[in-house]
């Protein structure tokens, strides 16, 4: 990969998955939703988690993203063992390292969409100057420069996820973990929001981990991880990135 | 987070649900304003009963009469005792710790004269040094005894009473004036000798006491050594026999008359008093159980006032767990993205906090309003709510006062059961898991 370099150890690996584990206990059941799991992705790349539904994939991205609590294993984000963390030193690093793309979108509907991308800087304590600065010129990437001040209920699930986008990347996150992205939208949509997606990590370097069950979305991704019954069944490594960003291109600036 | 973030975001999640917050925050507002009520009213009834006291002497005098009272165990009357009030017993009672000011008083009827009209005067001759101690009013003509002239009397606002004339056949009656009328004094407790000539004392210098509402207004005061002199004189006039008896008076003081420093000291002191051999008597001691009741009025009021303010506190703590219910996907969604625990702790206190303030200011407000009106139309509801008090003057009876502290308390109480209330639903709030914000069910 390109930037090898840059990082300080860990083989470019931003993150390192090992001997994961995760047991649900339901009543006097155990159900395994991932089962010895080890993988690495490295910085800039775009991993697929890519699996049937109730293959444990997204518990796979919780686990990763910390919102859920593993029951065995090491998760290292940026050669840090997240479960060592407590909640606010958690907090403190979802602020400056993950963004997070949801399928339903999870914009706050009270809030404007401006108000929306701004979120995650008004939890950094940026200044509201500096945040409003960065909200606008993020929704006007993302092609939503004439709806600032519309609320989620007023616009389409196209424009709401690209809210949503503009969300993930607005305080610039190494990591952007995408949860199911297109799972709400039509095909056409769905291309768009995904060229979206990958042209704005392009232009970062930054990594994103996304969960799919859709066989097409894999085609944008670097590292394809299969997922079945909590189990790897295999990684794929592609090498496409100058296909797809030789498609994106054109489309973002269409927009 | 900012606090004027979270100040924002407070306000706008309350602005999301305008019916609800307005409701709860109605709900707080009718706590605040009843403990407002209840206090003011409070306070009115302790001021007013306080003013109507004083109209009846001050509540720090004590006075020895002549003729104790005796009470049974179960505190009836039950006949009374002549008690020797003599000069001795005086300096004995000003030796008393915490007394101020003592003084013997004598009483006694007089005869008033002016041509031939006739009117008569209920003299209480005390000694003039301690006329400040106990209070006296200010003069509207003449001046109180000093060391060189003791000779004046002082009629109090309502003395002396209408002359009449005895010769006429309706008693025709008359309004003395004390500038232009000469007025002779006689006394005629006695008959008086025939081989004498009978005392007759031509007032001078006269006096008049402002209005008191008082008991001084119903009396007519002298300096107790310029009533001695001139019921010697007056004594002297009699037969043998009659003179013995009349100089009695002078012995035997009918009233010694004590002021105490401090309020708190008057029982201790009629203690000491009992110790001595002596029945005492003190407003005090009559108002003592219309204290007490006053008190416990205010208890009762004071209780609805809390009672309502609970049921606003529930209301909140309702409203804010509603709040979290509808707002569950919110806050996971604001952890994932990086929201601090204690901000959105922060967040929900801030939120019950300020329907607690709002309410309380407008509480506030409306207390003042309500006060207004309750002395403004209360009357016939609450002249009959003081019906013990039946003494009031209910021309300008405040029956709501609020003191300043009242406004602070109110909105202190509102804000803190806001803060308190809404504690516990803060801090399920910020249990809610990120794993919330992953559901995807809309």
């Amino acid at each position: 990969m390109k930037n090898n370099g840059s990082m300080k150890n860990n083989n470019g690996n931003i993150i390192e998955v090992k001997n994961l584990k995760k047991v649900y206990k339901m009543g006097s059941e155990r159900i395994i939703a991932v089962d010895d799991v080890s993988f690495n992705i490295k910085k800039g790349e775009f991993c697929c988690i890519f699996g049937v539904s109730g293959s444990g994939k997204s518990t796979l991205l919780n686990l990763m993203a910390g919102i859920e609590k593993a029951t065995g294993g090491q998760i290292l984000i940026k050669g840090k063992d997240i479960r060592r963390m407590n909640e606010r030193n958690l907090a403190k690093f979802r602020q400056n390292n993950l963004g997070f793309v949801f399928q339903s979108y999870n914009l706050l509907n009270a809030m404007t969409a401006l108000e929306n991308v701004e979120l995650p800087l008004v939890f950094k304590h940026v200044t509201p100057r500096k945040r409003k600065k960065m909200s606008r010129e993020m929704l006007i990437k993302v092609g939503l420069g004439s709806r600032l001040k519309h609320k989620p209920k007023e616009m389409s699930g196209g424009q709401q996820q690209r809210v949503g986008i503009a969300r993930a990347f607005v305080s610039n996150p190494e990591i952007v973990f995408a949860d199911e992205p297109t799972g709400n939208l039509d095909s056409k949509t769905s291309k768009e929001v995904m060229e979206l997606i990958v042209s704005m990590a392009r232009t970062n370097n930054q990594t994103i981990v996304m969960v799919t069950h859709d066989q097409r979305l894999t085609k944008y991704a670097d590292r394809i991880i299969h997922i079945f019954d909590g189990r790897i069944e295999e990684i794929e490594v592609l090498h496409n990135d100058s296909q797809t960003q030789e498609a994106a291109q054109p489309d973002t600036e269409a927009m | 987070m900012r606090i004027s973030d979270l100040i924002k975001m407070g306000l706008k999640n309350l602005t999301r649900r305008k019916a609800r917050t307005i409701l709860t925050i109605s709900g707080v507002v009718v706590g605040s304003l009843l403990i407002i009520i209840m206090r003011s009213i409070g306070h009115g009834l302790d001021y007013n009963f306080t003013t109507q006291v004083k109209q009846y002497g001050s509540l720090t005098t004590i006075t020895i009469e002549q003729y104790g009272a005796i009470y049974d165990e179960d505190g009836n009357w039950a006949g009374s005792k002549e008690q020797q009030l003599s000069d001795d017993l005086v300096k004995q009672v000003k030796a008393l710790d915490h007394v101020r000011a003592v003084s013997p008083v004598i009483r006694q009827d007089a005869q008033l004269f002016s041509g031939k009209y006739q009117g008569y005067a209920y003299i209480t001759a005390m000694d003039s040094s301690v006329f400040d101690d106990f209070e006296f009013p200010e003069l509207t003509k003449g001046e109180y005894p000093s060391e060189k002239d003791k000779s004046m009397i002082i009629f109090g606002y309502m003395q002396p009473w209408e002359f009449y004339d005895p010769t006429s056949r309706m008693w025709q009656s008359k309004t003395i004036d004390l500038d232009k009328d000469k007025i002779v004094l006689k006394f005629r407790n006695y008959m008086p000798d025939p081989k004498k000539r009978e005392f007759s004392l031509p007032l001078k210098n006269i006096a008049k006491m402002a209005e008191t509402k008082s008991d001084f207004d119903y009396n007519t005061y002298m300096d107790l050594e310029y009533f001695k002199s001139i019921y010697t004189k007056y004594c002297n006039t009699l037969s043998l026999k009659d003179r013995k008896n009349a100089l009695k008076n002078l012995e035997n003081y009918q009233q010694i008359m004590l002021n105490v420093d401090n309020i708190d000291n008057v029982e201790a002191v009629q203690d000491k008093i009992k110790e001595m051999g002596f029945q005492s008597y003190s407003m005090l001691q009559y108002i003592r159980p219309m204290i007490e009741a006053s008190r416990t009025l205010q208890m009762v009021l004071l209780a609805l006032g809390a009672v309502s303010m609970f049921v606003s506190a529930i209301s909140i703590a309702n409203t804010m767990v509603m709040a979290i219910y509808e707002r569950t996907k919110e806050i996971g969604i604001m952890k994932v993205l990086g929201c601090q625990i204690r901000h959105i702790r922060m967040l929900f206190l801030f939120e019950s906090g300020l329907i607690g303030f709002i309410g309380g200011l407008v509480g506030v407000i409306l207390g003042y309003v309500a006060s207004f009106l309750i002395n403004r139309y209360g009357q016939p509801l609450f002249g009959q709510l003081m019906s013990g008090s039946y003494m009031y003057d209910m021309t300008n009876t405040k029956f709501s006062i609020i003191p300043f502290y009242l406004p602070f308390m109110a909105m202190g109480i509102s804000i803190g059961v806001g803060l308190i209330f809404g504690y516990f639903p803060a801090r399920r709030a910020t249990k809610i898991r990120a794993i919330e914000a992953m559901k995807n069910e809309n």
